[in-house]
């Protein structure tokens, strides 16, 4: 064996086992969705009926469930990451200011980000329950006897309220990273001019900020887009279909109504809107960053 | 007022701000862990109140009934293979496709990392019938090895974009000497990738420990496999309505995670943003 042949080979060994797991767990797998996806299927015989763009149709235009699931996942995660963003930005640059303690308290933001997400809902669950019923009898304030899972158009704000406040912590400390990394003489050129505190933070700090927002519209972005584990705690998708996300549809499509075919359907749409709407928003923000 | 004393007491009224904003925003832990102190009719009488007399009957009840060593064992086990899975492979592929830079690289790194694209719920209908064929699914080490394929992706990119910045001499002179790829791998690159490494692992273990979907789908089945996550939310789910223990099984399955925060919230951040910043 020449020298060239065999570093080729060491090459596709020392490859080899990422690409067959990667193939194995996730090219296999999504192979078989595009193929069940134009079937009739209920998970359990062994042959699958091929029906073509049936299932297509069906989740398109008999049913309204999964494209009111589109709509609840869009707009969670609108709000998501507006809000995760925003606090987290208002947060990080309270939090780089120097003074003591300020790493207990980053510590006590990031807590809920190390907690398992299931278990995060059910700790709201207890709250939005038990915790608002005492507030009301203490406070008497109308706020509190809300029914904050129960109702429709509330539900939506308590899903999304507890999907940042688990997550918040997370982008605290990835601006605080960004911030900290923002050349303090860019800062002290901007005060010698005479910038005011405001000017300071939308004229210099702000565009500075750049790669750390990109990243995090981005993270956030992808993070709201797969939300399950919280609304699965907290409503399991209720009531009614209030809370209903893509994921949680394509759950129970699958795993409670045994209609797999269906569900390989939504998971294939899923995946082309994922894959449309990170695109176009990674491209947008990528375009409006400024180097220094 | 001075200009001196205007900003120490700017300062105060931004600590105490901040003090009121981070006690709201941690008291439903506080009352979580607080509450599963308590016996089931205190909680009702006064969620709010410290316990009268703190006692750790909850915990007794909880730890044999949810049989909580097991499944700290069964978390541990699934983690350690995932991590362990992840690293070598994901590392010794970053290793390889960048210095052995061709046509067959290229193909083959895309190829690992673009399933980073594809959301785990696209395709976990068909993950369930496909390890069901190969037999990795209801066990604990088969779902350990399930999150490399998961894990790879990611890992490898990140440990690719690390070694784009390690010199080639570094590996060069070691082949000089006559050490065979797989030595240099060993003895010379995986030392140096070592910062890049705790990256991953941190990120893996957050991940893997905390993971509730894939665990629901692979190990739901059987009580000798689940996790703790798992555990805990059929536990809660099943004792709907008694909070005292349903409490005490949500305290036990976070506490692991937030003991090693609190030892370890340096080293944890750190690695969050910088596989952040590179992911």
């Amino acid at each position: 064996m020449t020298r060239k042949v065999k570093k080729q080979v060491e090459t596709i060994v020392f490859s080899m086992p990422a690409l067959i797991l990667v193939c194995m767990m996730m090219y296999i797998p999504f192979v078989m969705s595009g193929y069940y996806s134009l079937t009739e299927w209920n998970g359990i015989s062994k042959e699958a009926k091929f029906i073509g763009l049936q299932n297509f149709k069906t989740i398109f235009l008999e049913s309204s469930d999964f494209v009111q699931s589109l709509w609840f996942t869009m707009k969670y995660t609108l709000v998501f990451v507006i809000a995760s963003n925003v606090l987290a930005i208002a947060l990080a640059v309270v939090l780089t200011k120097k003074f003591r303690f300020a790493n207990f308290f980053r510590g006590v933001f990031f807590i809920p980000y190390i907690m398992s997400m299931t278990i995060v809902g059910f700790i709201w669950k207890f709250i939005f329950t038990s915790g608002f019923e005492k507030l009301y009898e203490i406070t008497g304030m109308g706020v509190w006897n809300l029914s904050w899972l129960g109702d429709t158009t509330l539900v939506f704000y308590s899903v999304a309220f507890v999907g940042v406040w688990q997550s918040l912590g997370f982008y605290i400390v990835l601006y605080i990273a960004g911030l900290q990394a923002i050349p303090q003489d860019v800062l002290e050129a901007a005060i010698v001019d005479g910038a005011n505190g405001r000017q300071k933070f939308f004229k210099v700090t702000l565009p500075l900020l750049g790669p750390s927002f990109t990243t995090c519209i981005f993270m956030s972005l992808t993070n709201g887009l797969k939300v399950f584990d919280i609304i699965l705690a907290l409503t399991k998708g209720g009531p009614g279909t209030a809370t209903n996300s893509v994921t949680m549809q394509i759950y129970k499509e699958a795993f409670t109504n045994n209609h797999y075919g269906t569900g390989s359907a939504q998971s294939i749409v899923y995946f082309l809107f994922v894959l449309i709407v990170t695109q176009l928003v990674l491209k947008a923000f990528s375009k409006k960053e400024v180097d220094l | 007022m001075s200009m001196k004393k205007k900003r120490k007491l700017g300062r105060i009224v931004m600590l105490i701000c901040l003090t009121v904003i981070a006690g709201i925003y941690i008291y439903p832990v506080y009352l979580m862990f607080m509450n599963s102190f308590k016996p089931f009719g205190e909680i009702i009488a006064d969620v709010l109140a410290f316990p009268i007399k703190p006692d750790l009957s909850n915990y007794t009840y909880v730890i044999d009934k949810m049989k909580y060593l097991k499944l700290f064992r069964n978390n541990l086990i699934i983690t350690l293979i995932g991590i362990a899975g992840i690293v070598l492979f994901a590392s010794l592929a970053a290793y390889i496709l960048d210095r052995r830079r061709g046509k067959y690289s290229t193909i083959a790194y895309t190829l690992i990392i673009t399933p980073m694209l594809i959301p785990f719920q696209t395709i976990m209908i068909t993950l369930l019938k496909a390890m069901n064929i190969i037999h990795l699914s209801g066990s604990k080490i088969g779902l350990g090895i399930q999150y490399w394929g998961f894990g790879i992706p990611m890992a490898t990119f990140i440990f690719y974009n690390f070694m784009k910045t390690v010199p080639r001499e570094l590996d060069e002179s070691a082949e000089i000497d006559g050490a065979s790829t797989l030595r240099t791998y060993v003895s010379i690159i995986f030392p140096v990738l070592k910062s890049v490494t705790f990256t991953v692992i941190v990120l893996d273990v957050m991940w893997i420990w905390n993971d509730f979907l894939l665990p629901l789908l692979m190990v739901n089945s059987n009580n000798e496999t689940k996790t703790l996550v798992l555990a805990a939310y059929t536990f809660v789910g099943q004792m709907n309505t008694k909070w005292n223990y349903a409490l005490t099984a949500m305290v036990l399955a976070v506490v692991p995670s937030i003991i090693v925060f609190i030892f370890l919230q340096k080293y944890i951040v750190d690695g969050v943003v910088a596989g952040a910043v590179k992911g």
